[in-house]
């Protein structure tokens, strides 16, 4: 058993020495200096709390704020790319075009074989939509798609109605003011909105008098077709209805 | 929230002066011993071991408290529980053997045993009065130097390598009568010389300086019963060295 001899004592330890040459600190059990005793209680001062935890905290918060900067800036970014409204553009190649909240191109595609002809090579990135619109009409013209007397129609597709009555006011405007001086053409502006309209007030006034006159009936049957997702395809081949709505929408 | 912060900014104070460390834990006596007798479930009394634990683990927790550690009395509470748990888990394991020993004392062997302690008791205790003798001029010498054997005890090396290498300066040093004399007479650890004859990294002897002086002060005349005690290390000194 080592021996140890008590040096000095204090309060709370003693200091011992031990057979090898060390000086050890321990508790004191009632020692008094110059004793000689066997089984010590060594002090042990506990290990300061690692470093690593608290830089680790500190990576944490860092990480959780990096992440939610990366989010933000995705989020933001995706908002940019994100398709808020889209224009269909009909000469005779139709084409769709696909904004964001800012009017700033993000998609163009053909909707049928000579729109996606008109829109080959053509970079609409980044490019305001009222720029696309000229352009797009400008490679109509040059094409022969776009001739003096041929009808242009803009279909309005969004979700916000507020987009959709300002920029018919706005897009009729531009167009009419680009279109001036180079070419006589009509320019219709139409809109889901539009056609939703009629559908609102109460199906039994209108059903009064649907039922009186069944050829007029035909003409309103036009309005609730425009509520379908099919509209596009059948109700521009509708010369009555173009007419119609297009004179009213140019006016507004 | 007041008396916390007080008690906080003394035991950061005490970390350091051994002086304001010893007044804190006088201050505390009546918690660290109220801490002991939970633990063993009775008073403690000073005579108590659990008691001196108590008290070392509080010292403990002096020097081990940070501020991330939460409330320092809590932080002390636990350790002192941690400590005399320990304490007792280890009692536990010699508990045959004590028992035995106290049994004893009643058959007449045990009495055989006793003389035989009473005799030891009664060398031991001239032995003590010569040892503290002893010591108490170590005492007196080591304080002009300006070393205390606390100082000593947080300055001796504890890893076995670096243990080594002061044991390395201390045998060039007893080998080489001159330097203790040259020691003793300039108040100064003749370091360069220690670093030169031993071989050692001069920054390791500078590290565990107190500790290599008061070691060679023992080295020097009149501390037989320390030297008789580190007889064994002075022999494995020996044995490495040739």
């Amino acid at each position: 058993m080592k021996k140890y001899i008590v040096m000095e004592c204090h309060l709370s330890y003693a200091v011992v020495l031990d057979e090898d040459g060390h000086f050890l600190k321990v508790a004191n059990r009632n020692y008094e200096v110059g004793q000689t005793v066997t089984d010590v209680i060594e002090m042990q001062i506990p290990q300061s709390l690692p470093k690593e935890k608290k830089t680790r905290k500190w990576v944490f918060s860092l990480a959780a704020v990096a992440a939610s900067i990366i989010m933000a800036v995705t989020i933001l970014f995706q908002m940019g790319q994100m398709t808020f409204a889209s224009i269909y553009l009909k000469i005779n190649p139709e084409v769709r075009i696909d904004v964001n909240r800012n009017d700033v191109v993000v998609g163009l595609s053909g909707i049928n074989i000579d729109g996606n002809e008109l829109i080959e090579g053509y970079d609409y990135k980044k490019k305001d939509l009222n720029l696309v619109i000229d352009e797009l009409l400008e490679m109509a013209m040059e094409k022969g798609y776009l001739y003096d007397g041929s009808n242009i129609t803009l279909f309005l597709d969004a979700d916000s109605n507020e987009w959709i009555t300002s920029h018919k006011i706005n897009l009729g405007k531009h167009l009419g003011e680009y279109l001036k001086e180079k070419i006589t053409v009509t320019i219709k502006i139409i809109s889901k909105k539009q056609i939703i309209i009629p559908i609102d007030p109460d199906d039994s006034d209108y059903g009064d008098s649907d039922y009186d006159d069944s050829d007029y009936d035909d003409s309103d049957y036009d309005d609730s077709d425009y509520g379908d997702d099919n509209y596009d395809d059948s109700d521009y081949d509708d010369s009555d209805y173009d007419s119609d709505s297009g004179a009213n929408d140019y006016g507004d | 929230m007041r008396s916390e912060h007080q008690i906080v900014m003394s035991v950061y104070e005490a970390k350091d002066d051994m002086q304001k460390a010893d007044d804190l834990i006088r201050d505390y006596i009546p918690f660290i011993r109220s801490e002991a007798s939970k633990c063993i479930s009775r008073f403690c009394t000073e005579q108590d071991d659990e008691f001196s634990i108590a008290m070392i683990a509080f010292h403990e927790a002096i020097l081990g408290y940070e501020h991330d550690r939460g409330a320092f009395l809590s932080y002390a509470a636990t350790l002192i529980r941690n400590r005399i748990i320990d304490f007792q888990r280890k009692e536990g394991r010699h508990q045959g053997v004590i028992s035995l020993n106290e049994e004893i004392g009643d058959d007449e062997q045990t009495l055989m045993d006793k003389i035989a302690d009473q005799r030891d008791y009664i060398k031991e205790s001239a032995d003590l009065e010569a040892t503290r003798q002893e010591i108490e001029e170590l005492s007196a010498v080591m304080a002009d130097f300006g070393v205390s054997f606390s100082d000593v005890a947080d300055n001796s090396p504890k890893q076995n390598r670096t243990f080594e290498t002061c044991a390395a300066a201390i045998r060039y040093a007893v080998e080489n009568q001159h330097l203790l004399d040259k020691m003793l007479k300039t108040k100064k650890l003749p370091l360069r010389q220690l670093v030169a004859g031993s071989g050692a990294e001069r920054k390791t002897l500078e590290r565990h300086r107190k500790y290599i002086l008061v070691m060679l002060l023992i080295q020097t005349n009149g501390y037989e019963i320390i030297r008789g005690h580190l007889r064994h290390a002075l022999k494995t000194k020996g044995g490495m060295s040739v």
